[in-house]
């Protein structure tokens, strides 16, 4: 065992340390984040009535545009740190890299789709 | 139904099957991993004695913390996508989000709060299990409170999103 072995195996031991704690601050924040949208459009508002017209008040405030924002980036990546975990689980190797490849992209895709939504929205 | 509605049908059966095939991965991974009985009438009376199998109850939450997590994610990407259709075409978004009024779409928008719920309750219970140093008996117990606040917190939810149905 060389000394850059160490290093790198000192580096995956943080990165995996990283990965743990985001994923439950991640957590954490969205607990309250996605049971707030929930009680928002079912139980203070039916479902019905969260038409475009709802949207149009919704976003009309910056509080609503933070939350959603936040609330979308925080789920992605509570959802690639939790199924990245899911993958080394049930795959191994070309498949695993396979599978972690269409999880960054499905996951950074619905990212920038959502987030120039939201700004469209937002702004248009 | 119109296009758009179909459209929308169409990718609710695509999450619907993702939950259906990843539920199938996660039991065929149980029974190579850990094996054991699966859900007998002996594992049921077992689990509703407390005190002589906790970790069996725990291996099931588990199970279930990651098929709701795939389903919640799943039903993200559709819902992005139907949300975005207000930036396209107001009308196009009104028409698809007719359904999510449609009887059906409630009954599953039930079936989604308890994900959400269980999830949640769960994520808290692993959370508290690091930060608090729960042992297996003490992290049993807070299993029993979390399927608790899952199992009323649905019924409470379900009273409000399938109220308008029956008035």
């Amino acid at each position: 065992m060389t000394t850059a072995d160490v290093r790198d195996a000192a580096g995956a031991a943080r990165r995996r340390r990283v990965a743990y704690v985001a994923l439950r601050l991640s957590g954490l924040l969205l607990a309250v984040l996605v049971l707030g949208h929930f009680v928002a459009t079912h139980i203070t508002t039916d479902v019905a009535d969260t038409d475009s017209r709802f949207i149009d008040e919704r976003w009309a405030s910056a509080l609503w545009i933070v939350w959603d924002g936040v609330m979308l980036a925080a789920t992605l990546g509570h959802a690639v740190l939790g199924l990245w975990a899911v993958t080394a689980d049930y795959s191994s190797g070309r498949r695993r890299t396979a599978w972690r490849a269409a999880l960054l992209v499905g996951a950074g895709a619905v990212f920038v789709i959502g987030m120039s939504l939201l700004w469209l929205g937002a702004t248009g | 139904m119109s296009l758009a509605q179909f459209v929308f049908f169409c990718g609710f059966a695509v999450v619907a099957m993702a939950i259906v095939a990843f539920g199938a991965v996660v039991v065929r991974g149980a029974r190579r991993d850990d094996g054991g009985p699966f859900v007998t009438r002996a594992l049921v009376r077992r689990l509703a004695r407390p005190g002589r199998d906790r970790a069996e109850l725990q291996r099931w939450a588990f199970y279930l913390h990651r098929i709701s997590g795939l389903g919640l994610f799943a039903f993200l990407c559709l819902h992005v996508m139907d949300v975005g259709l207000y930036v396209v075409s107001r009308e196009i978004y009104d028409e698809v989000h007719q359904v999510y009024g449609s009887v059906p779409m409630r009954v599953a928008e039930v079936g989604l709060l308890f994900g959400l719920l269980f999830h949640t309750a769960n994520g808290l219970r692993l959370v508290a299990v690091d930060v608090a140093d729960l042992g297996l008996t003490a992290s049993t117990r807070v299993l029993y409170g979390v399927l608790g606040v899952s199992a009323v917190g649905t019924i409470a939810g379900a009273v409000f999103v399938l109220g308008p149905v029956f008035t």
